[in-house]
């Protein structure tokens, strides 16, 4: 797999699945729409995966603090806020509702894992029965599709991939 | 490899999942094991998913079961075990999400191992869904030998469907 993503490398071209928030649909997601990674041409956003939708450290604590500091992150330029994880747009979807995320973060789908091998941040998860293709846990802030910060967890919890890291780089 | 048939034994192959407790509102505790050969003994159905959360799986396979509990309860079916090749936390948030975990065991084969062990395997990365998802299907199983399978071939839910398999019973 590729070797992991650095600053000042330029963002893999790469497209994701996600379901267009629709306040109007409670339930199930529409039909999932592409979103590739070229469409961050131009802009400034920050990317953060988590290894498990629905875990408890991703589900309390790493999407919840880019939810709420979603303001503070837009006055520092962020113009999208992106969660990433390599489980499929359906199961995004559901998980940006149980969680009351609506429009402020895109809850995309790397649902074959081809981001996260190649940014090399790809982590193997059979031994806790989750699959080999997991995302690590990371946040990255891309500009016009260069890396101008990265932060992968090495252990447990959440510190230079939350959001108050990434806010304290912006 | 070849698809299990009727005959066959289950594989002896661990799944996870997080037992119901309805104190538990939000997050799953820890994910237990479920071994299959903790089904000795009894009868069971087990019915596969494609994916947690998409429309026919979430719309009408799993209600489907959860309506029709009783029915199989009084066909003497001890467990109805709903798979996917998805984690644990999935699966009980879906259970949360459907309100059916009281009746169904929202059960995961995050690692493929039961899919794979039974050909009920199917490549989706086409779709974004990844190499390893579960074909849609239903099985009884009695003292661990399969004795109805039932596998979609075309997209819905027959065969693979509650009412078939209470027609099995």
């Amino acid at each position: 797999m590729a070797q992991q993503i650095k600053v000042g490398d330029t963002l893999p071209t790469v497209s994701l699945k996600y379901c267009p928030y629709d306040p109007e649909l409670k339930d199930a997601c529409g039909i999932p729409q592409v979103l590739s990674t070229d469409s961050f041409k131009g802009k400034k956003v920050v990317i953060f995966g988590v290894p498990g939708a629905f875990t408890p450290t991703c589900n309390n604590n790493h999407l919840p603090e880019y939810h709420q500091k979603y303001q503070d992150l837009a006055k520092k330029g962020i113009d999208q806020v992106i969660c990433i994880s390599t489980a499929d747009a359906f199961v995004m979807d559901a998980w940006g509702k149980w969680t009351n995320v609506s429009d402020k973060v895109i809850m995309a789908a790397d649902g074959n894992g081809e981001f996260v091998k190649a940014t090399g941040l790809v982590q193997d998860l059979t031994k806790a029965g989750m699959g080999a293709v997991r995302s690590k846990r990371f946040a990255m802030v891309v500009e016009d599709l260069k890396v101008t910060y990265i932060g992968v967890e090495t252990q447990f919890g959440v510190s230079v991939s939350g959001a108050g890291a990434v806010l304290a780089k912006l | 490899m070849t698809q299990i048939k009727v005959g066959d034994t289950l594989p002896s192959v661990t799944l996870k999942y997080c037992p119901y407790d309805p104190s538990l509102e939000h997050a799953c505790g820890i994910p237990q094991n479920l071994d299959i050969s903790s089904l000795k003994g009894k009868k069971v159905v087990i019915f596969g998913v494609p994916g947690a959360f998409t429309p026919t799986c979430n719309n009408q396979h799993l209600p489907e079961f959860h309506q029709k509990y009783d029915e199989f309860v009084k066909k003497g079916v001890d467990q109805i075990i709903c798979l996917s090749t998805t984690d644990a936390f999935v699966m009980d948030a879906w259970g949360k999400w459907t309100k059916t975990n009281d009746k169904i065991i929202l059960a995961a084969d995050g690692n493929g191992e039961f899919v794979n062990a039974t050909g009920l395997v199917q490549d989706l990365s086409k779709i974004g869904f990844g190499t390893i998802r579960s074909l849609r299907f239903a099985l009884i199983a009695d003292d661990l030998k399969v004795t109805y399978v039932g596998v979609e071939t075309g997209p819905g839910v027959s065969v693979s469907g509650a009412d078939a398999v209470l027609a099995a019973l």
